[in-house]
């Protein structure tokens, strides 16, 4: 793995100066009389824009500055104004991040939208919209997104009343049999919210000219459970963890807990012990392998349209590290497993049993894999159905802020693992996998190689772990029981997820419970990017396509 | 077969048998078969592929009641027909209600001119494959009327992709079946039997009969992937595609109806599988006695039917436009190859 920068320094001291090789004071003579003020947030420099000079402070930062991936926009309520935050990135290296803090007057929140620049910017503009009531000047389709359009005021704002009862039937929301006014040669057909391919609950409004997609919009929020609501009702220390495992709950439970343990302990300062970090390690990339294990399962099921062998081998592989999983961490799904500082336990006693059970799966994974290649990959009617469908330009990802396999797919070199380092990734020996298909079959492949890779990672982390001193084994930091961050700390941190770049957002307040919680779901971006890959295909491709995003409603709406 | 009225005739007092006792006796013994053919499909059929396809799929399938879960089946019988029966309020009834018995009916009449061995063959005219062919195609009538009057925009896309698909593959299904009828010179399907009971070759000792699909492999491989787009299965289910229509033309369909659609599908891999014994595998023949001839002739149709289940548990599904693709770019041409130089042969061995 090659070694860019001097990320050891930077994950060792989250209180180094944010400027990760960023010159601030040039890009603020960039953004020039746009910029009103300058703040500082743990992980880059915020510059305070005008509401009505977003577009140019942005457009600006993108050309010229090489920003070129909006990896989340959060928007909060203070009780003198409304913010909204964008935080930028480069596709080239993720460390360089700066924020453009855009503050609104409570009376009036309106701010200039950022989709002209960023096309990604849409949904987060609509979400924010929803959920906390800030205006975005011309948005192109500024509506609600997570909750039906008839719902009175904004959940995160502050004067919502959150003990008005509010019903809202199916007809209100969507009524799936109302006319369609749009072009008569046309048909709407309503995909979902309860159809098989749509892998949860999702409404895909597809309009069909014949047997090709025409047009095709996702109503999504049908799984919205108010997480970041719930996360910011809890204390850092114990009641936050167990909701990340909810969020992407196919199987990537341990992986998403990692994003919010990494943010965390960014904000309070943690370091974690070597021994934690490589259990970590392991026990994310277990994970990783079963997400994408179910992914290659749930993907061929809307290819072959039958629970075929592949399907049940994929669960029956998946099974094997749902085990090993269960037997680390005593939960199947919902693990649990690591706290901010370390993980919750050990490997479980007696270690040699463990670790033969771990090594056993990887010694037979490359034959499943090579069967899995037989099966599938090399099947020609497979490929007919999936090579040269739902293509994906890279070009166009970076514009919807794709990330993870999908975008490593179309050819962008990007994980978080390599190019912004956290846990044991930068000791281990691996790599990360790319391809320049742009299609289906891409990502599909992809995700049998990353696998592999993952694979190779926990190998080198079980080597580790057999020959640790038994009395350095430390698997936790030394953490108060409460955590106060100091106030108005803000941070912003992502991980690799199974599914692209999972990122976190806390400002604190000075209490124990984080004062804002975002969470930058990497589903949500990548199933915005859905229509560009879909229109033009046919109904099979678009169901094809969506199965290759692997999304999980459950982190798309939260 | 002919010996049974004649003798009830004669003790009846006629000399020959009268045209009422000739029907009479057809209807009972239609009855019969019929009967014995529903309840061996509809119990086993599903029963048989469930346990199959689990066995492909690495699963263990249904095994709580009876003897391997067999009795599953009957409780599901019972469930299925005691379920609500829901019409959609944009059904076009009563086009709505008569779509389920067309499937099934067209596979029926299919079977009564089939020889089935052990003396059981219904009917017997000179334009047997021809008829079969007839009423079977049929079915895409019940999927058509079904898929419409439903009311559903799945349903709709699902009976135009059945019929897209029954057409394309009907001309190459048809065209391979007519290089078999050059060969045995007879659209008569007993006759086509007769004419593949001889031997074809002797390899140590075992006599390989001349069945036509030893013959002609090839013919026999066409047909095989033509029936399955014919009857809809792997990879060519696009009229159905759960992941994608929901089910197609039967997404609107309840309780029985459904069974009688479910029911219709299954007959209709059994008939096409009778219809490929019969051209290909030398109908009832098989070693023993002829009275084995229904043995022998139902385990050549499940050999037939596990093969659907196999490309099933194996084989993605093509797109609605690749399959068109295989079936008039691919599947035609081929079959009328495989017609051209068949009846090149045919001729030389005549001259």
């Amino acid at each position: 793995m090659s070694q860019t920068e001097e990320p050891a320094d930077g994950e060792a001291e989250p209180e180094e100066s944010p400027a990760r090789g960023v010159d601030y004071d040039a890009i603020e003579g960039l953004l020039g009389d746009a910029v009103v003020s300058r703040e500082t947030h743990r992980n880059a420099e915020g510059f305070v824009v005008r509401a009505d000079r977003v577009q140019d402070a942005l457009s600006s930062l993108k050309e010229e500055a090489g920003f070129d991936h909006l990896s989340n926009v959060t928007a909060q309520e203070y009780a003198d104004r409304f913010e909204s935050i964008y935080h930028l990135k480069k596709y080239d290296d993720p460390t360089e991040e700066v924020s453009v803090v855009v503050p609104t007057p409570r009376d009036r929140p309106v701010s200039q939208s950022a989709e002209p620049v960023f096309r990604t910017a849409d949904w987060h503009e609509r979400e924010a919209y929803d959920l906390v009531g800030i205006e975005y000047d011309e948005h192109p389709d500024l509506r609600r997104i997570l909750l039906p359009e008839t719902w009175q005021g904004h959940p995160l704002g502050r004067d919502y009343n959150q003990d008005k009862p509010q019903i809202v039937t199916f007809e209100e929301h969507e009524n799936p049999l109302a006319d369609d006014h749009r072009d008569a040669d046309t048909m709407l057909v309503n995909i979902g919210p309860h159809h098989p391919a749509t892998h949860g609950v999702l409404h895909l409004k597809a309009v069909l000219d014949g047997e090709t997609v025409a047009d095709v919009e996702s109503d999504i929020g049908y799984l919205h459970r108010c997480e970041e609501q719930m996360a910011q009702s809890g204390t850092y220390r114990h009641q936050i963890m167990p909701y990340p495992d909810r969020w992407d709950y196919g199987s990537a439970g341990i992986l998403n807990e990692w994003a919010y343990a990494r943010v965390a302990e960014d904000l309070n300062d943690i370091e974690v012990p070597e021994y934690a970090q490589v259990v970590r390690t392991m026990s994310a990339e277990l994970c990783r392998i079963a997400a994408h294990l179910l992914a290659l399962g749930t993907f061929c099921l809307d290819i072959y349209g039958d629970f075929t062998a592949i399907f049940m081998y994929a669960m029956r592989d998946r099974e094997v590290v749902q085990n090993i999983l269960e037997d680390l961490t005593g939960q199947r799904m919902m693990f649990n497993y690591l706290r901010l500082g370390g993980v919750v336990w050990d490997v479980p006693e007696p270690r040699e049993e463990f670790f033969a059970q771990v090594r056993e799966f990887l010694a037979d994974l490359p034959n499943r894999i090579d069967e899995y290649h037989d099966l599938i990959t090399e099947n020609e009617l497979f490929q007919l159905r999936t090579v040269d469908t739902g293509v994906l330009e890279p070009e166009t990802a970076k514009e919807y802020g794709v990330t993870g396999p999908v975008a490593r797919a179309s050819g962008i070199d990007y994980d978080l693992r390599r190019d912004d380092p956290y846990g044991y990734y930068e000791h281990l020996d691996w790599d990360v996998i790319t391809d320049d298909g742009k299609d289906n079959y891409s990502r599909l492949l992809v995700r049998m190689r990353e696998v592999e890779q993952s694979a190779r990672i926990i190998e080198q982390c079980v080597d580790l772990l057999e020959d640790w001193d038994e009395e350095e084994r430390e698997i936790q930091a030394n953490v108060p029981r409460t955590l106060n961050p100091e106030p108005d700390a803000e941070v912003y941190r992502a991980v690799e997820g199974a599914k692209g770049e999972l990122g976190i957002y806390i400002r604190s307040d000075g209490t124990d419970t984080p004062a804002r919680f975002k969470i930058r779901s990497p589903c949500f971006s990548n199933l915005q990017a859905l229509p560009e890959m879909a229109e033009g295909e046919y109904v099979p491709d678009l169901i094809a396509t969506l199965g290759s995003l692997d999304i999980i409603l459950g982190e798309v709406d939260r | 077969m002919a010996t049974a009225p004649v003798a009830i005739a004669e003790w009846l007092g006629y000399a020959t048998p009268p045209l009422w006792l000739e029907i009479v006796l057809d209807a009972v013994i239609a009855g019969v078969v019929v009967t014995i053919m529903l309840t061996t499909s509809a119990l086993a059929g599903p029963w048989a592929k469930r346990k199959i396809t689990a066995m492909f799929t690495d699963r263990i399938a249904i095994n709580r009641n009876g003897p391997g879960g067999i009795t599953t089946i009957a409780a599901d019988a019972v469930r299925l027909m005691s379920k609500e029966l829901i019409i959609p309020d944009g059904a076009d009834r009563p086009a709505f209600d008569i779509a389920p018995a067309i499937l099934p009916l067209s596979a029926l009449l299919g079977f009564a001119v089939i020889p089935m061995g052990s003396g059981l063959q219904l009917a017997d005219p000179e334009i047997g494959l021809v008829y079969v062919f007839a009423v079977s195609s049929i079915a895409s009538v019940g999927m058509v009327v079904g898929g419409y009057a439903s009311g559903s925009k799945y349903s709709l896309l699902g009976s135009m992709r059945s019929v897209a698909e029954s057409i394309a593959y009907e001309i190459p299904l048809v065209v391979t079946a007519a290089s078999i009828v050059l060969l045995a010179g007879t659209l008569r399907l007993s006759d086509i039997v007769a004419a593949q009971q001889g031997t074809l070759f002797t390899v140590a000792g075992v006599s390989i009969p001349a069945w036509y699909g030893f013959l002609n492999p090839f013919a026999l491989a066409l047909f095989l992937v033509t029936s399955l787009g014919e009857v809809g299965r792997n990879p060519f289910d696009i009229g159905e595609a759960g992941t994608e229509l929901v089910g197609g033309y039967i997404t609107e369909y309840s309780s029985i109806y459904f069974v009688l659609f479910f029911l219709g599908e299954f007959l209709h891999i059994f008939l096409s599988g009778a219809v490929i014994t019969t051209l290909f595998l030398g109908g009832p023949a098989g070693p023993g006695p002829a009275w084995l001839g229904i043995v022998w002739f139902g385990v050549k149709i499940w050999a037939v039917f596990l093969f659907t289940q196999w490309c099933r548990a194996a084989i993605p599904r093509v797109r609605v436009d690749q399959m068109l693709e295989i079936g008039w770019k691919g599947l035609l041409v081929l079959s009328f190859a495989n017609l051209v130089l068949t009846a090149i042969i045919v001729g030389v061995i005549h001259t």
